[in-house]
C-alpha cells in the first residue's frame, strides 16, 4: 500500500488517519490530520482492475496507490454549519461541530486561521469574548464561486479536457483544450467542487453561477441561451450516463453505492491481511541482516 | 482494521508513525498490468529485474509468458511515495520491524500527549517501510502512455492544490 | 557454432548466417528449409535454410551426411565443421526463436500461433537469401500445418513458382540433411549452453528431452516452478503442460484480457445498464474527473 505524502512538510508531528463525514455524501471517509502542523489531508485512492505491485522482493495484489493531498477543512466544517444553520441562530462552534458517528470531527476545530476562514461561510457575533456563528448561504455561494474560478484556472493550466466527450489526451489534448468553452470549464469545475459539498448546495451553486455569469454576459443574449444548459444537473447526469455505458466499473459504482462500498471494505480488509503477512516475513529477513 | 465494523464506527484512528517517514530506504517498485491475486514475498530481483531490456522504444520484459512494455513514472513534484504497512499492536513481529526507528518514535510520543494516549489504547499503527520517487509502469504489450489512468491520476495533486487553496479576500 | 550473440540476449530472436558463396550468386540453387525444437516445452525453436548450386549437389552428396537424428551431438558438431570447410559452395542461415519469443507471441493479445510463427520465420529466411542475391531456383520446405495454405502463402510472398511444400518433387537428400544438421546443432548447443536470464540458484539441467510427455521434463518443470513468476524464460509458458502446472502450483493472475473476466462482466454490464434509470436521480458517484483517473475517496486503509 502506497501513500503519496507532501514531503515538503516537516515530519516530526502527530499524524492521524481519522474517519470523518464526507461533506458530499455524509458517509465516512478517511482523512489524514497532521496534529502538529494543523493540516488536513484528503485521501484518494487510485484503484483500477488488473494491477499489482512489485515492491522490492514482494508482490502486492490490487495495485492501489493512495494520494494524501492538502484539503481545505472548511469543506468538512460546512457539513456541520449547514446542519446547525437550519436552526437559524448563532451558536458557538463547539456546539456545532459535534458528531456521535464521527467524534473526531472536533479535531477540525484545532486548525489555525479557522476563525478567519469561517468568515467565508458564516455570520459571526461576539458576546463576552465568545464567538457565535451562523451559516450564511449567500457568503458560502460567493466563497464557492471563488473556488470554482480558481479550479477553472487550474483545469486550463493542466490541460484537462472538460468537453462533453471523454477524449484521449494523446490525440486530442492540444486541439481539444483550445476548443473547450468557458462554460464547459465552469460546469466541470462546479462538478468537482460538488464532490465536496452537499447536493442541495451544489444545486444552489449551479444556479448562482448561472445567474452571475448571465449578468456578466447580458450584452450577448445568444450566450445567455447556451449558458442555461450549464445550470441543470440533467446535463451533468447525461455526462455520467454517457461515461457509464462506456465504463462499466463506474457504472456499477453509481448504481449501487452502498453495496459497492461494502464490497470495497471487504477488499481492503483482505488486502491488509496480506500486507501484514508479507511484511512479517520481511521483517524477519531484515532481522537476520 | 481487522474487524470492518470497528473500522467503520468512526472512532477508529490509525496512527501514522512519523519517525517512520524519515530516512527510510528507497524501494524499487513496478506497477504491473495484471493482478497477482496474492500478497507475499516474491523473488523479483531473481526473475524479473534481470529480464528487463531497454531499447530505443523503451523497456521490455515478460511476466508469465506475456510481453510487457514499460516506462518510468515520477511521483508528482513536491511529493514522496511511501510504502506503508499496518502494524497491529500486540503482534510479536511488530517490535522487530523498525529497530532504529523505535527510540526516535518514543521521543515523539513524549512530545505529543495525543499520540501517547493513542498508543496506550492499543490502536492500529501504520508506518512507512520505504519510500520512492519514481516507479516503473508496465503495460500489456504496449507502453501505457499518457492515457493510462495512473498517469492521469498523478495529475490530481496539482488540481487538488487549486481546489483547496484559500480563496482570495474580496 | 558461434552462438555468442544468442548468449548475450536470448529473450528475442537471433539470426546467424554463413557468408554467401560466390557461386551461389551466379548459378541456380536449390534452397531447403528445416526446423528443430518445435515440440519441446523448453528452449528455443530453430529454423535453418541451406542453399547449394544444382550443379554441386553431387559434391554435397559426397560429404555423406547421414540422417541427423541417428548421429550423436558430437558427430553432428563435426559434420557442421566439415560443412563450414566446404563453405565455397554451401550457404546457410538460421533463426533461433527464443522460448520467450514463442511464449509472448502465442500468448499475445492477438494470438500468434506456432504455425504462423513458423511460416513467417521460414519465409523470413528465404527472403534473407534473396536479399543476399542468392540465385534461388527452387525452394523446399517441410510442411507444418496445412501444406496448401503454406504453399499459397509462400507463393504469394515469393512469386515465380519456386516453392514446393507438398513434396511432389523431392528436395535433394543431401541439402535436406544439411538443413537438419544445422537446426539440430544450433538447438542442441543453445539448450546445452542456455544462459538463464534469471539469477537462479539450485538450477539443474536434468530436464530430459524437453518434450512435454517426458516424465523427466515434467519433473524438472515442477521442481522449478515459482509461485509468483512461474518458470524461467527457458520454458514455453504457452505449452499446455506448462500452463497445467502453473494452474495448480502458482498464484492466480488476472489480465484485462483474461477469458474468465469477460464472462463475468458481460451480465454485469447489462444489469447495471438497466438499473441506471431511477437511481441516477442521486448522482453520488465521483465526478468524471475522478472516474477517468481511477480515483475514489478512501473509506478504509
Amino acid at each position: 500500500m502506497e501513500y503519496l505524502k507532501d514531503a515538503s512538510k516537516k515530519m516530526k508531528s502527530g499524524l492521524l488517519f481519522v474517519k470523518l463525514a464526507s461533506p458530499h455524501s455524509g458517509e465516512g471517509a478517511i482523512y489524514l490530520i497532521d496534529m502538529c502542523l494543523q493540516q488536513l489531508f484528503e485521501i484518494k485512492v487510485f484503484k483500477e482492475k488488473h494491477h499489482s505491485w512489485f515492491i522490492n522482493q514482494s508482490v502486492q495484489s490490487g495495485g492501489l496507490l493512495h494520494f494524501a493531498t492538502p484539503m481545505d477543512p472548511l469543506f468538512l466544517l460546512l457539513h456541520y454549519l449547514i446542519k446547525a444553520g437550519k436552526e437559524g441562530k448563532y451558536q458557538p462552534l463547539d456546539q456545532v461541530v459535534v458528531d456521535d458517528t464521527f467524534p473526531d470531527c472536533t479535531l477540525l476545530l484545532r486548525f489555525p486561521e479557522l476563525e478567519k476562514s469561517l468568515r467565508h461561510v458564516t455570520e459571526e457575533k461576539e458576546v463576552n469574548s465568545k464567538k457565535y456563528y451562523k451559516y450564511s448561504s449567500e457568503k458560502t455561494l460567493k466563497w464557492l464561486e471563488k473556488k470554482v474560478s480558481q479550479t477553472v484556472a487550474a483545469l486550463k493550466a493542466s490541460k484537462v479536457s472538460v468537453g462533453a466527450r471523454v477524449q484521449s489526451s494523446a490525440y486530442f489534448s492540444a486541439v481539444q483544450v483550445s476548443r473547450d468553452k468557458e462554460e464547459d470549464y465552469v460546469r466541470y469545475a462546479h462538478g468537482l467542487i460538488s464532490d465536496y459539498i452537499p447536493k442541495e448546495l451544489s444545486d444552489d451553486l449551479s444556479k448562482f453561477l448561472n445567474a452571475s455569469r448571465t449578468s456578466s454576459f447580458r450584452a450577448k443574449p445568444s450566450v445567455k441561451g447556451k449558458l442555461k444548459v450549464s445550470d441543470e444537473p440533467v446535463e451533468a447526469k447525461e455526462d455520467y450516463t454517457k461515461f457509464n455505458t462506456k465504463d462499466l466499473k463506474t457504472g456499477k459504482k453509481n448504481s449501487k453505492m452502498t453495496a459497492a462500498q461494502k464490497a470495497l471494505a471487504k477488499v481492503d480488509k483482505s488486502g491488509m491481511k496480506s500486507i501484514d503477512a508479507f511484511f512479517g516475513a520481511k521483517s524477519k529477513k531484515t532481522g537476520k541482516i | 482494521m481487522k474487524n470492518p465494523e470497528e473500522a467503520t464506527d468512526g472512532k477508529q484512528r490509525i496512527h501514522l508513525r512519523p519517525g517512520s517517514l524519515r530516512g527510510v530506504a528507497r524501494a524499487e517498485l513496478h506497477l504491473l498490468p495484471c493482478d497477482v491475486l496474492v500478497s507475499r514475498p516474491a523473488p523479483v530481483e531473481r526473475f524479473f529485474t534481470p529480464a528487463v531490456r531497454r531499447d530505443a522504444d523503451g523497456l521490455h520484459v515478460s511476466f508469465r509468458g506475456r510481453g510487457l512494455r514499460g516506462e518510468e513514472v515520477a511521483v508528482p513534484p513536491g511529493f514522496t511515495g511511501f510504502v506503508m504497512v499496518t502494524e497491529e499492536m500486540g503482534e510479536g513481529l511488530i517490535g522487530k520491524l523498525n529497530f532504529s526507528g523505535d527510540a526516535e518514535d518514543k521521543v515523539d510520543e513524549a512530545q505529543e500527549p495525543l499520540e501517547r494516549d493513542f498508543v496506550s489504547r492499543g490502536r492500529c499503527i501504520i508506518g512507512a517501510t520505504s519510500s520512492f520517487s519514481h516507479f516503473t509502469l508496465w503495460g500489456l504489450e504496449t507502453v501505457p502512455g499518457p492515457d493510462a489512468k495512473v498517469h492521469r491520476a498523478l495529475g490530481w495533486p496539482s488540481l487538488a492544490a487549486a481546489i483547496h487553496a484559500q480563496v482570495p479576500e474580496d | 557454432m558461434d552462438l555468442s550473440e544468442l548468449e548475450r540476449d536470448n529473450t528475442g530472436r537471433c539470426r546467424l548466417s554463413s557468408p554467401v558463396p560466390a557461386v551461389c550468386l551466379k548459378e541456380p540453387c536449390v534452397l531447403g528449409v528445416d526446423e528443430a525444437g518445435r515440440g519441446p516445452v523448453l528452449g528455443p525453436m530453430v529454423y535453418a535454410i541451406c542453399y547449394c548450386p544444382l550443379s554441386r549437389l553431387a559434391d554435397l552428396e559426397a560429404l555423406k551426411v547421414a540422417d541427423s537424428k541417428t548421429l550423436t551431438e558430437n558427430e553432428r558438431e563435426r559434420l557442421f565443421a566439415k560443412m563450414e570447410e566446404d563453405g565455397d559452395f554451401v550457404g546457410w542461415a538460421l533463426d533461433i526463436l527464443s522460448p520467450n519469443l514463442i511464449s509472448t507471441s502465442m500468448l499475445g493479445r492477438v494470438k500468434y500461433n506456432l504455425n504462423s510463427l513458423s511460416h513467417d520465420t521460414a519465409a523470413g529466411l528465404i527472403q534473407y537469401a534473396l536479399d543476399q542475391h542468392v540465385n534461388v531456383s527452387q525452394v523446399f520446405v517441410d510442411t507444418v500445418g496445412m501444406p496448401e495454405t503454406y504453399q499459397a502463402r509462400l507463393q504469394q510472398r515469393f512469386p515465380g513458382d519456386r516453392s514446393d511444400s507438398q513434396g511432389q518433387s523431392r528436395l535433394p537428400v543431401s541439402c535436406g540433411q544439411c538443413c537438419q544438421h544445422l537446426c539440430q546443432v544450433a538447438r542442441d548447443q543453445a539448450v546445452r549452453d542456455w544462459q538463464f536470464v534469471e539469477n537462479l540458484q539450485d538450477l539443474d539441467s536434468d530436464y530430459g528431452s524437453g518434450y512435454p510427455n517426458d516424465p523427466k521434463t515434467k519433473a524438472w518443470l515442477r521442481r522449478h516452478v515459482d509461485r509468483v513468476f512461474g518458470f524461467p524464460q527457458f520454458v514455453r509458458f504457452s505449452w499446455s503442460t506448462a500452463q497445467a502446472i502453473l494452474e495448480k502450483e502458482a498464484e492466480d493472475v488476472t489480465w484485462e484480457d483474461s477469458a474468465a473476466e469477460e464472462d463475468l462482466e458481460q451480465p454485469g454490464r447489462i444489469t447495471s445498464y438497466f438499473s441506471q434509470g431511477p437511481k441516477t436521480c442521486r448522482p453520488q458517484g465521483p465526478h468524471r474527473y475522478f472516474q477517468e483517473r481511477g480515483l475514489e475517496a478512501a473509506n478504509s486503509l
